[in-house]
């Protein structure tokens, strides 16, 4: 995607939080996935005591932050492009974001978020929200609903990422190695990582 | 036999006159990823995987059909090499609808194995998302389009090695795919044998076994050798 | 006409994508208040024309927090498109996997998510509410939530080969028999799992009495509870009958067959959310609102089964009265809940029988039509598939257990907000205690909208000719307008 604006890039050498002497500003985002990716983040275990000095954990589905905020060091993006919510949200997670990870197959490749891509929105919701309904008014219309974009695409070909980490779920011993070389200011090792 | 002298990435290699860039270099211990070839079919080089840099030639070529020459130069694994190489696996999973997580195949895919090794990690083209069928038909072998990369070693190791000439690839360009006999249901093939060649040499979950769940359909290629050797060699073994 | 629309987006720490809205009146009364789902992924249509073989790798990636339950109903709707019994120890390691993960989801769902307002307090600074800060501030109890999850992790990763979306479930049985090093390896640390639970019961029980206000408002309006028992009428998270009681405790039905679920459910769609209303037909929509899970479980049940629960269980009940009302008490249900597993787990582990290596049954597709239900965490689980004479599914239809607390969070929500909103006037800690509401039922979104993020929370009020009459910002960074 070569017309898309560059990205600020991974943190150098002394340039990284860790060498300023701060912890790691970290966001995880979830936009069209099953969450499986940021379960296999909590299955980083006995290990997040571990990393919980070292890092700030600044926005997340896990936490109550309910606005994302500037200067994030490093935002692990967990799903695929699917709605109008997480297009506007994944615009102002790249703007204010240093180092984007596309967190897993979903946000890498769109996935099993994907497959309704050769049937389109409208057949999904049509089988969902009328065939198998038996009251009401058929699909969601409502201002604070998002629509379903009309393809689910991978992060990358909306704003640009830095970091592909392909798997699904990644395992936490990938998201360790990755989260410790960001840490450290190192380009995270991701080559021979495999979808699936 | 004579013996062609040729250098391939650095190292003098020795062939044999009419061995291809590819044997030649396996031979030797050096790898070139294939995907559409396979040991014991006839090579057709239509996945252009293999490509290699031949000095003096004015664009890659495929190892698998090249043949040595004397005093040829090849290059394997160059930046340019790698390129391309992982152009194609990109191109190739836009194409069809590749989704490894939920693949019968997961974890036993030459595609999937090749992206990896090939340190491709994410496709920069836009996704096609065709809509493709599933052929069910047969009793116990699956057809999944969607997973089709056209390589046709199906097509070859039903004509070549089990002598029925079930598959054909009918259409053209992106309408191109794997058909059965007049373009039927596979399960009502009149020249399948129901032998599974096909499905073994498939390199990806395109044909799988039915009752596979996700990551089932380990592939099971030693026949192959197994019946060359003993067509070519009168030898009963693998 | 000045009736106005407060909403929280997203909610946090829930396993999904939602929002609130709160409606208020020209008195400024809560008038209404919705519990929108904002994720749908289409799951029932794209599995179209796959084979029902394939289907538990499908719709285990419904959700990544209980993929094994979907493992586990796709693979008896499975069974039962084949029409095969599976062997004994088949049986028995689907129950010891789907018991694994009942306890590493309970454990996420207390102790990652919802003990922080429980410890840390509904007024704590937003920035801290969260596991880190419960790592900060009470590392043994976040220490042993972590560890209790990883054991019902280890479970999953040992039998399955991966803790998360494990493909080891299939129509028939299960890929691979149990080792007897695992369960060796599983036997020696259950006793620390024990104590780990009991950390988390204690922390509970230690809190229950401050939230006595929480406790009696969240969420009491009647409704009717569903869930499985075996014949004995206690407790059963893999086969057993549908009973449903009444708010007073009375069986409203019995015996009820959960693979014909269409006689007796119907789902109900509203234009404000991609999760469907699901309703006890023979009430109507919305009067048959029944709610699942934990809470519903225990409400249903005659007792547990095992010793160490079944103690609890009678002093739940002493706290609660014979059925809960409070969306509060799903987390005491949930740890009594967490438990009653692991008792279970012991006593399957303890049996040889496990071990037996004839786990997998295997057939053609001998049925057009299956059905598999089993309780995931969160309460029933419904997979229902039919499929052509080749086994492709022609028609999928999936009742997750969230989706059927979708009345009930809604009723959670206008209670909590009516309780503690007047006007305007709509302090950060009333914000959190409505998410807190629909935390308690600890809806699982991924699941129920076949989807799964976040955004900032804000409180719109909106006048009724949908002009924003004013902003307020929880994120203390952000200005008010």
């Amino acid at each position: 995607m070569a017309d898309l604006p560059s990205s600020p890039g991974l943190p150098a050498g002394s340039d990284a939080p860790a060498a300023r002497g701060e912890r790691l500003r970290l966001a995880t985002v979830w936009l069209g996935g099953c969450s499986g990716c940021h379960m296999s983040f909590l299955d980083l275990d006995e290990r997040l005591l571990a990393l919980a000095p070292r890092i700030d954990l600044v926005y997340s589905p896990l936490a109550d932050i309910k606005t994302f905020p500037a200067r994030v060091d490093v935002a692990l993006v967990e799903g695929a492009v699917a709605t109008s919510d997480h297009l506007e949200l994944i615009y102002t997670v790249r703007a204010r974001t240093r180092v984007l990870v596309a967190f897993g197959d979903c946000a890498v490749t769109g996935n099993v978020t994907a497959m309704r891509n050769p049937i389109g929105p409208a057949a999904v919701l049509q089988r969902a929200y009328v065939e198998t309904a038996s009251a009401g008014a058929g699909p969601p219309d409502d201002v604070l609903v998002p629509k379903l974009l009309a393809r689910v695409v991978p992060v990358h070909h909306v704003v640009p990422v830095d970091v592909w980490l392909p798997g699904c779920p990644p395992s936490a011993d990938v998201i360790y190695a990755v989260l410790t070389d960001l840490l450290a200011g190192r380009p995270p090792a991701t080559g021979g990582l495999r979808f699936g | 036999m004579t013996v062609r002298t040729l250098v391939i990435d650095g190292e003098p290699v020795g062939a044999r006159e009419g061995e291809t860039i590819l044997e030649a270099a396996r031979e030797h211990g050096i790898v070139i990823p294939t995907l559409c070839f396979l040991e014991g079919l006839s090579a057709v080089g239509a996945c252009r995987l293999c490509l290699v840099e031949v000095a003096g030639a004015p664009r890659p070529l495929a190892a698998c059909v090249t043949r040595v020459a004397e005093g040829m130069e090849v290059a394997t694994d160059t930046p340019r090499l790698r390129a391309y190489r992982r152009m194609i696996l990109e191109l190739l999973f836009a194409e069809g609808n590749h989704v490894c997580a939920v693949c019968v195949a997961n974890g036993h895919c030459d595609l999937q194995a090749l992206a990896a090794a090939q340190g491709m990690t994410s496709v920069r083209f836009p996704y096609r998302a065709p809509a493709r069928a599933v052929d069910a038909s047969h009793d116990r072998f699956v057809l999944d389009h969607n997973r089709c990369i056209l390589c046709t070693r199906c097509v070859r190791v039903c004509d070549e090695v089990e002598g029925a000439h079930t598959w054909d690839v009918a259409g053209r360009g992106a309408g191109s795919r794997v058909i059965a006999d007049l373009d039927q249901p596979w399960g009502t093939s009149d020249t399948c044998t129901s032998c599974g060649k096909c499905v073994q040499v498939c390199p990806t979950g395109a044909l799988f076994e039915k009752g596979r769940g996700g990551g089932e359909m380990t592939k099971r290629r030693e026949f192959l050798a197994y019946i060359t050797t003993a067509r070519q060699a009168h030898r009963w073994i693998r | 006409m000045n009736s106005r629309r407060i909403v929280i987006d997203p909610v946090t720490r829930i396993e999904g994508h939602a929002k609130i809205s709160v409606l208020l009146d020209e008195a400024g009364r809560v008038a209404e208040a919705r519990f929108h789902v904002t994720e749908f992924r289409g799951f029932e249509k794209f599995c179209e024309g796959r084979l029902f073989w394939e289907m538990p790798a499908i719709t285990a990636r419904i959700c990544g927090i209980c993929p094994v339950s979907h493992l586990i109903a796709s693979a008896k709707a499975g069974d039962a498109i084949l029409a095969v019994e599976i062997p004994p120890a088949a049986e028995r390691l689907r129950r010891l996997l789907h018991l694994a993960q009942l306890v590493q989801s309970h454990a996420l769902s207390f102790f990652h998510l919802s003990s922080p307002d429980l410890l840390l307090g509904f007024d704590a600074p937003p920035t801290e509410r969260n596991l880190f800060g419960l790592i900060a501030h009470h590392p043994e109890v976040a220490r042993a939530g972590i560890r209790l999850r990883q054991y019902g992790q280890t479970i999953i990763e040992l039998l399955g080969g991966r803790r998360i979306h494990p493909t080891w479930v299939v129509p028939g049985g299960v890929a691979t028999p149990l080792l007897p090093a695992v369960r060796q390896q599983l036997l020696a640390a259950w006793p620390q799992a024990l104590e780990d639970a009991r950390t988390g019961l204690d922390a509970f029980k230690r809190v229950l009495d401050a939230h006595a206000e929480e406790a009696a408002i969240f969420g009491t309006s009647p409704a009717l509870f569903a869930g499985l028992v075996d014949t004995a009428g206690r407790v059963e998270y893999y086969e057993g009958r549908l009973r449903i009681v009444g708010p007073d405790g009375e069986a409203v039905a019995e015996g009820l067959d959960p693979t014909r679920y269409q006689d007796y459910l119907g789902e109900a769609t509203e234009p404000w959310s991609y999760l469907k209303f699901p309703y006890y037909r023979p009430y109507g929509y919305p009067d048959g609102a029944y709610r699942v899970g934990p809470l519903a479980r225990l409400n249903v049940a005659a007792a547990c089964g095992t010793p160490r629960a079944d103690a609890e269980l009678t002093e739940y009940r002493q706290r609660t009265g014979r059925v809960a009302l409070s969306a509060f008490y799903y987390h005491y249900a949930r740890l009594i809940e967490i438990v009653h597993a692991l008792e279970q787990i012991g006593r399957l582990l303890d049996d040889p029988a496990i071990l037996d290596r004839d786990v997998r049954a295997r057939a053609g597709r001998n049925r057009h039509v299956g059905v598999g239900v089993a309780e995931a965490p969160r309460g029933t689980l419904y997979h229902h598939y039919e499929v052509d004479d080749d086994g492709r599914l022609v028609r999928v239809n999936l009742i997750i257990a969230t989706g059927q607390n979708n009345l009930a969070m809604n009723r959670a929500v206008a209670q909590v907000a009516a309780h503690y909103i007047t006007g305007d006037d709509v302090r950060e800690g009333v914000l959190n205690r409505l998410e807190a509401a629909i935390r308690a039922f600890d809806p699982c979104l991924s699941c129920s909208t076949h989807a799964v993020g976040a955004m900032p929370l804000v409180v719109d009020i909106v006048g009724a000719d949908g002009r924003l009459v004013r902003r307020v910002r929880r994120d203390p960074a952000a200005t008010s307008r």
